[in-house]
């Protein structure tokens, strides 16, 4: 026990020596979220631009008037008190109109037909034309036109945009309602998945290479003259483990102090609401996923000769956690449906399918449960299959690794 | 110091150990005694490390005793070793000090023991200045001795070292080989392997010598030698001696003139000396009996077929 405990300091000790380890803690994320948020803050701009044309259409202050038009229907009396006063300038024939876009005067220019009346349509020229754009971004005139056709702008404004005056109505069961809903649902679910895949991998990383280095290095030979192996992998095992759960808690808090400032970009969500089971629930499955990763590449680091072949196979033991993040799609669309269900059962994938699941919406509680359990279980038998791996013989040899030395060393071994 | 009537601080009784189905021991036996330095010999792939290993319970024999400090290896008794393997084993990417004091905390010392422990043996080893850079850093004499006070620093009673002069230059060489008779001084028990066989001449009161994993000649240095008296002789002369019947091994005219020739197994020197007088393209001027050196032991014992190593 002593000397698992030196392991485990040992272990953490060095690993927060390396400055890999700092650059993944702050430095990645800070990335990861720089490229993440800046698209929607600049999707965001253009959002708020786009809404801010209904009154005003993009203009330059310095060129009054901007916006031409021609008013063949006769409808325009008077200009709507909330607009600029010189923002638009009325012409009676289009080709003067037409002259003053040309020669720069104007940003565009609308035409009102005489038959608007009947057939609603306007025309609007810009005077940089774009087929790309949308035409209904054009609605300064057919703002105008509400206003003078019903006397009132709020009215004019409900005309054209009534999805803000009318009520809608949702039934939400009491627990589910802080759960966020469509893209932030889907952003969340995602973004919890990955933290706890990422976490879950580069703490399962440190252990391969831990063990990786004490072959190359030689030093298991002199450590085995000391301490068991077993006594070796749990100590590697709860040492990196406690660092993953460190990496976790500055990933997640730092997460949510973020994304709480930021709750415009995720719809109004009130992510320091989530309940405290929810994170009990996540850094359990997250902590048993851990033991479990790490037991397996702990095994494959015993294995194999150096780090370059190690990394061949890391890649198919860790497929299974690759998986749900891949499909993440179910987790929000049906979260109760067997395809997420069976993922967020599943030990392998359960680590970080459940947290998402449970994101996402309403989990019975014994399917929880029943993950934990198998999770557990299945953890068990990972550290139990990796202490047979993790050997003296196994430990000093320099053999290749291939799949029949694998099957090989499975013989030898004996629990 | 040595005392043969103590009770074995190593007893070692027909090991034997394959890997698959290659053999790598099949019969090795020894006894190592508190104060003494006990050689322990062989080619490479002879068995030499696996029968270290499996002394210190690192490996599991397949067959065989091991009795350490008189009974079976226990933690308590691993506390009790320092072992430096031929292989060395620090981590080169961390500081030296705290590895040497993480690596004598793991035998039992605490961390504070560790520390001063460690500096004295810096200080010793002429290391202190660089007890902050990272082993990479240090040089190849450097890194042998920074594994050798990982061997030392928790003050062993038994000491394992394996080629303990690889790398080193002559001073350090004097240096390491006076620690090591330190240890067998003040009655601690030291196992060394090496090749180089004047070291072992020089330092070692016993021997093994194991071969294909069969330990084939066991006993006192001096005994052994005195064994082995006759199998070789020094000619002084003129004419090609490289390539005499019967020589297993012609050394060229040494500083005192004379050729120095290992005989083979079952050749005789008066055979020699006859077949020599009867050449004419050779001249005698000097025949005498030379006293074998453990180099030619090794190459006589080490070249005869099996079966009759074993008789030697």
């Amino acid at each position: 026990m002593r000397n698992t405990w030196i392991v485990l300091k040992h272990e953490i000790k060095t690993t927060l020596a390396k400055r890999s380890f700092w650059f993944t803690t702050f430095i990645f994320p800070l990335l990861i979220l720089a490229l993440t948020l800046l698209p929607q803050l600049l999707a965001g701009g253009a959002i708020e631009s786009s809404q801010q044309s209904l009154l005003a259409p993009p203009i330059d202050a310095g060129q009054h008037p901007t916006v031409g038009y021609v008013d063949a229907s006769g409808l325009v009396q008077n200009i709507p008190p909330d607009l600029p006063p010189d923002l638009l300038q009325r012409f009676d024939d289009e080709a003067a109109a037409l002259a003053a876009l040309r020669a720069g005067d104007l940003l565009q220019v609308y035409l009102a037909p005489a038959d608007f009346m009947q057939r609603g349509e306007l025309v609007v020229i810009p005077s940089q034309f774009s087929p790309l754009v949308d035409p209904s971004s054009y609605d300064v005139l057919e703002y105008v036109l509400y206003y003078n056709l019903l006397g009132d702008a709020d009215l004019a404004r409900r005309v054209m945009w009534p999805g803000a005056s009318i009520p809608q109505v949702t039934l939400l069961a009491p627990e589910a309602a802080s759960r966020p809903a469509g893209d932030a649902g889907f952003g969340i679910s995602f973004a919890v998945m990955f933290i706890l895949f990422f976490i879950i991998t580069l703490s399962s990383g440190y252990m391969l290479q831990s063990v990786v280095k004490e072959k190359e290095n030689r030093t298991a030979e002199v450590l085995l003259l000391s301490l068991s192996p077993v006594q070796l992998m749990l100590g590697k095992i709860l040492g990196l483990g406690c660092l993953a759960l460190l990496q976790m808690g500055i990933w997640l808090g730092g997460g949510l102090l973020v994304m709480g400032q930021e709750q415009s970009l995720l719809g109004g969500v009130e992510l320091t609401s989530l309940s405290p089971d929810f994170v009990v629930i996540v850094v359990l499955y997250f902590l048993l996923g851990y033991l479990l990763y790490a037991a397996a590449l702990g095994a494959l680091g015993a294995l194999t000769p150096n780090l370059r072949e190690g990394s061949q196979y890391t890649f198919i033991l860790i497929l299974p956690l690759v998986a749900p993040i891949l499909l993440n799609t179910v987790f929000v669309g049906d979260p109760n449906g067997l395809l997420a269900t069976v993922l967020s059962l599943f030990p392998l994938t359960s680590p970080t399918a459940m947290p998402a699941r449970l994101v996402a919406g309403d989990v019975p509680a014994w399917h929880v449960l029943l993950g934990l359990a198998l999770l557990a279980a299945t953890t068990f038998a990972f550290v139990l299959l990796a202490a047979r791996f993790f050997r003296a013989d196994t430990l000093l040899s320099e053999a290749a690794l291939d799949w029949r030395r694998i099957r090989k060393e499975w013989g030898n071994s004996k629990l | 110091m040595t005392t043969l009537d103590a009770q074995a601080t190593v007893k070692v009784s027909q090991l034997q150990k394959s890997f698959g189905a290659i053999p790598a021991v099949t019969d090795v036996s020894f006894e190592v005694y508190p104060g003494e330095v006990f050689g322990l010999l062989g080619p490479n792939g002879a068995g030499k490390t696996t029968s270290i290993r499996m002394m210190l319970d690192i490996f599991k024999p397949d067959f065989g005793q091991i009795a350490i400090f008189g009974g079976a290896m226990d933690e308590a008794k691993k506390n009790r070793i320092g072992y430096m393997p031929e292989e060395r084993g620090l981590y080169r990417d961390l500081r030296l000090e705290p590895t040497l004091v993480y690596l004598a905390t793991l035998k039992g010392m605490s961390e504070l023991a560790a520390k001063a422990r460690v500096a004295q043996w810096l200080q010793r080893l002429d290391l202190y200045e660089h007890r902050h850079k990272r082993i990479q850093e240090l040089s190849k004499g450097m890194q042998q001795k920074a594994q050798l006070i990982a061997t030392l620093a928790h003050e062993p009673d038994l000491l394992v070292v394996d080629e303990p002069f690889s790398g080193l230059d002559p001073l350090n060489t004097r240096l390491v080989k006076q620690i090591i008779q330190e240890q067998a001084d003040v009655g601690k028990t030291v196992i060394m392997s090496t090749h180089q066989m004047y070291q072992v001449e020089a330092m070692c009161n016993r021997i093994v010598l194991i071969d294909r994993g069969h330990s084939v000649l066991y006993g006192r240095v001096d005994e052994i030698k005195r064994r082995f008296a006759g199998h070789a002789v020094n000619v002084t002369g003129s004419g090609d001696f490289a390539h005499i019947p019967g020589v297993l091994e012609a050394r060229p005219p040494g500083e005192n003139g004379a050729w120095h020739l290992a005989l083979q197994p079952g050749a005789e020197p008066h055979e020699l000396l006859r077949m020599l007088a009867c050449r004419s393209d050779i001249i005698i001027d000097r025949f005498e009996i030379a006293e074998a050196s453990l180099d030619d032991i090794f190459i006589t014992i080490v070249q005869q077929p099996r079966g009759e190593a074993g008789d030697a």
